[in-house]
């Protein structure tokens, strides 16, 4: 199985195929030129995550390992994300009931992600796991784990 | 009163942000200063917006939230010490129904209290990633909810509720509206014929579904 490992924090090696370290590489930030949909489709300007976009597409699991930042997920995983919309099309489906995104490429690993920080209420911790739900969502891929990091087991997550 | 509006799109003054800032910015006489925070440090940007006492942040929408560059300049702002200072948010977006966007209204609402500052509420609205590029006329209306928006934010030092609810239409899509604007689109009359259009326009129609990221098989 092919793992690819997103972190913002912690030392536990994870054995992957590939390891995003957003403590040591922060993505440049989203332009907004939409290049990646209307001039260049499918890259972006920034060639900074063109590896990082291989190994994700390749990869059956993805673990992210997220900071909790102000309640939300961190400014530099905000950026990862919206970074991410060169693998999806422009075009528009309304099949689902609401506004989606095309998928532009056949398949889109599974995500778990497992979280470190503290939320000043349940409802925005309640919040924080949907809006991860929801981004994979509209990303097409399978995301049934969105947990504390004291639920990530290392035997369960290599399963 | 003195007001700071951030504009938050990466596009800068490029951007349809700017141009919704510049329509409700019309309405308001009291002292208003616009900032943007693609050509700013967020650090910088955050420390400045403490001398105000109302802020407004203005936005596109990306991936149901602000964009990364706001995230940022939000996590350096400190929480107010007496709580006399107020936070307004006025987001835009692609997507045609402002349903997309609670995740963000309901997050902008639980700053604006982590921040201690008084909530001013958020206004949204879809469709609208054309804005820039659309004639004057087709924007008229747009323009004028803005600048009432603004004058009524003078007037009351917040926003209209019944402009705030037009603007939000529609809140959701209809079975019946799905149905149709997927069948617009398979006949290429839909939000589709705009793409079509801007990729034509640049020589990118013909790479359109490029996948230039896919693992050619067997390797790795
Ligand atoms: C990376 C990225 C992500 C986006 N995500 C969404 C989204 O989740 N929902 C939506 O309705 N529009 C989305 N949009 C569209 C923008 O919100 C829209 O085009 C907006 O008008 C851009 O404003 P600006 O020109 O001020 O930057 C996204 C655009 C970009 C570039």
């Amino acid at each position: 199985m092919k793992t690819v490992v997103i972190r913002e924090f912690g030392d536990v090696a994870v054995p992957c195929q590939y390891e995003l370290d957003l403590r040591i590489t922060a993505p440049r930030d989203c332009t907004g030129c939409w290049s990646c949909w209307l001039k260049t489709p499918g890259r972006c300007i920034h060639k900074d995550l063109d590896a990082f976009y291989r190994a994700y597409l390749a990869a059956d699991k993805v673990i992210i390992l997220a900071n909790v930042s102000k309640g939300f997920v961190s400014g530099d995983m905000k950026t990862l994300f919206d970074r991410m919309i060169p693998l999806f099309l422009p075009y528009i489906t309304y099949k689902s009931g609401e506004s989606m995104h095309v998928p532009r490429y056949d398949k889109y690993p599974a995500v778990e992600a497992y979280y470190q920080g503290v939320f000043s209420s349940e409802q925005e911790k309640k919040l924080y796991e949907d809006y991860i739900h929801r981004v994979f969502y509209q990303f097409h891929s399978k995301c049934d784990v969105v947990e504390p990091i004291a639920q990530f087991s290392l035997k369960e997550a290599l399963r | 009163m003195n007001i700071l509006i951030i504009n938050g799109s990466p596009r800068g003054k490029k951007g349809n942000t700017e141009i919704f800032v510049k329509h409700f910015a019309l309405g308001i006489k009291a002292p208003c200063e616009i900032r943007c925070a693609a050509n700013e440090g967020s650090k910088q940007l955050a420390e400045y917006s403490q001398l105000f006492d109302t802020v407004i942040i203005a936005m596109p929408m990306y991936l149901h939230a602000m964009p990364g560059i706001v995230m940022k300049i939000v996590e350096h702002m400190e929480p107010a010490e007496d709580g006399s200072q107020r936070i307004g948010f006025i987001v835009q977006s692609g997507f045609m129904e402002s349903a997309q966007a609670r995740y963000l209204e309901n997050y902008l609402s639980g700053l604006a209290k982590q921040l201690n500052y008084t909530y001013l509420g958020t206004v949204i609205r879809g469709g609208s990633a054309g804005v820039s590029m659309m004639p004057e006329n087709m924007n008229k209306k747009l323009f004028a909810q803005l600048k009432t928006l603004g004058e009524q934010f003078d007037l009351n030092g917040s926003f209209d509720k019944e402009v705030i609810k037009t603007m939000a239409r529609p809140v959701n899509l209809s079975k019946g509206k799905c149905r149709m604007l997927q069948c617009m689109n398979r006949f290429g009359i839909g939000d589709s014929m705009f793409w079509r259009y801007m990729l034509k326009t640049n020589k990118a129609f013909d790479k359109r579904f490029d996948k230039p990221f896919r693992n050619s098989s067997g390797t790795t």
